[in-house]
């Protein structure tokens, strides 16, 4: 039986405890810091060597949909009432309203060293201390919109542009491509200033702090605005009937990517379940 | 490949060298079975440098918002020739900033982990620029790089692996 992953904004007060709690529950059980370890050691860059298969790589939303999965697993085998909300970005836009309220994941770090103050997973109520972070902070960061210099969450439009490329993603398959539907979404983009960050990238911009980071999996919100991102590959795929995850054949011996990223048929690290079943998990959850 | 002093890379190493050579020359430098796990982090993997060691030139030296910041190229050499990869060690207030190379020869931190800098000089600024009064990096290695496998509760092995198995 499929469950439902809801819009963050439409939970009612219970779904917010309950959510609130088996997320404290996964961190206190000591699994949670699993998580933020995992999505550290699989971020390899693409101008190194090596395997990618999180980041920068077609597999990126493969891999992160099924990161996904096994921390909802943590969370149903806490309150098995419980599934990840998305925050959708494209409407939900203000630094304190939903997601950002006391009863759900708190509101933006304090101007002095951007500590989260508030809410469930503030410091000083002792249920979210920092273990696995790149800094030596106890204590959970957020910098919404970048005060110093402002940035704005990415637009309607703008993930639009990701969803209208008919195309999964194309050669070399890396953060250099410019067409594709996968790095439209992701958001590697090229240049400086604020047009590097678009999309999935722009958003972990937007809120900063530990978001910015390796360690971004330390804020809450990371399973929200994944859950947002993994239904806009549901949502490509409605639109563009047919088209498949690419590339549906590893790339050969002379390819520059050969072995370096995972193709549709191969096996993905650390789960070694292949792109081609995770296209369709209707069976396992749907979006409402 | 040239490096200024102001840490600007001439050329970018992906495209002007054969596949593999950082792999190549890290396995000089380390036994292979632990280059598999520590690759990644290799730039951060060892205690900051007050001096350039052997085969290092010091790039950059210089307080940044308050922060002592420094960067170390590694000039390699392969059985007496030169080698034409960079490595760098950056180090901020002493402690090992990680950088990662993106395939357009620019360069991305640990702090700042969704975009990239021109240089590793630029990416040290930018990682400073977001780090609050008084906070220090955390060496993260070998912790979270070692490939020790734990259990999620019972039910998934993360970790260890990176290898593609068709």
């Amino acid at each position: 039986m499929a469950y439902t992953r809801k819009d963050v904004s439409t939970l009612t007060s219970a779904e917010k405890r309950r959510f609130v709690k088996a997320m404290l529950e996964v961190k206190r059980r000591g699994e949670y810091d699993e998580f933020v370890r995992t999505h550290i050691e699989y971020y390899t860059s693409d101008g190194e060597d090596g395997l990618r298969t999180a980041h920068m790589a077609p597999s990126f939303l493969p891999w992160h949909r099924r990161f996904l999965l096994e921390l909802e697993k943590a969370l149903r085998r806490v309150d098995s009432s419980v599934t990840v909300p998305y925050w959708d970005w494209t409407r939900e836009r203000s630094k304190t309203a939903v997601p950002w309220t006391k009863d759900l994941l708190g509101g933006n770090g304090r101007p002095s060293d951007h500590q989260v103050t508030t809410g469930p997973f503030a410091y000083a109520h002792g249920n979210w201390t920092i273990k696995e972070g790149v800094t030596d902070g106890e204590f959970l960061t957020r910098d919404l919109g970048r005060a110093r210099d402002p940035i704005a969450l990415p637009t309607k439009d703008e993930l639009e542009s990701a969803l209208a490329e008919p195309v999964y993603d194309t050669a070399p398959w890396d953060s250099t491509v410019t067409k594709g539907f996968r790095n439209r979404l992701e958001g590697w983009g090229t240049g400086r200033g604020s047009a590097a960050w678009r999309n999935h990238n722009r958003v972990h911009r937007w809120v900063g702090g530990a978001m910015l980071g390796g360690a971004s999996v330390n804020d809450p919100v990371f399973w929200m605005h994944h859950a947002f991102i993994d239904l806009q590959w549901y949502r490509w795929q409605r639109r563009h009937r047919g088209a498949r995850y690419l590339p549906a054949d590893p790339p050969g011996a002379g390819d520059e990517q050969h072995e370096r990223i995972v193709a549709r048929h191969q096996k993905m690290p650390p789960w070694d379940v292949t792109p081609d079943s995770l296209e369709d998990v209707s069976r396992i959850y749907r979006y409402a | 490949m040239v490096v200024s002093a102001g840490g600007v890379p001439v050329g970018a190493e992906h495209g002007t060298t054969r596949p593999g050579t950082r792999r190549d020359v890290l396995r000089g430098l380390l036994a292979p079975a632990v280059v598999v796990a520590l690759a990644p982090v290799v730039a951060a993997s060892r205690p900051s440098p007050p001096e350039p060691r052997p085969g290092e030139e010091a790039a950059f030296d210089e307080t940044y918002r308050g922060r002592h910041i420094q960067g170390f190229r590694t000039v390699v050499t392969d059985d007496g020739h030169a080698f034409d990869g960079e490595q760098w060690q950056v180090t901020v207030d002493g402690r090992p900033l990680h950088l990662m190379r993106r395939a357009d020869g620019s360069w991305l931190s640990m702090v700042d982990h969704y975009r990239s800098y021109p240089t590793p000089l630029d990416a040290a600024r930018a990682a400073v620029d977001e780090m609050g009064p008084g906070e220090q990096l955390r060496d993260m290695a070998p912790g979270p790089m070692s490939g020790e496998r734990m259990d999620m509760g019972g039910h998934i092995h993360m970790g260890g692996d990176h290898g593609v198995h068709a």
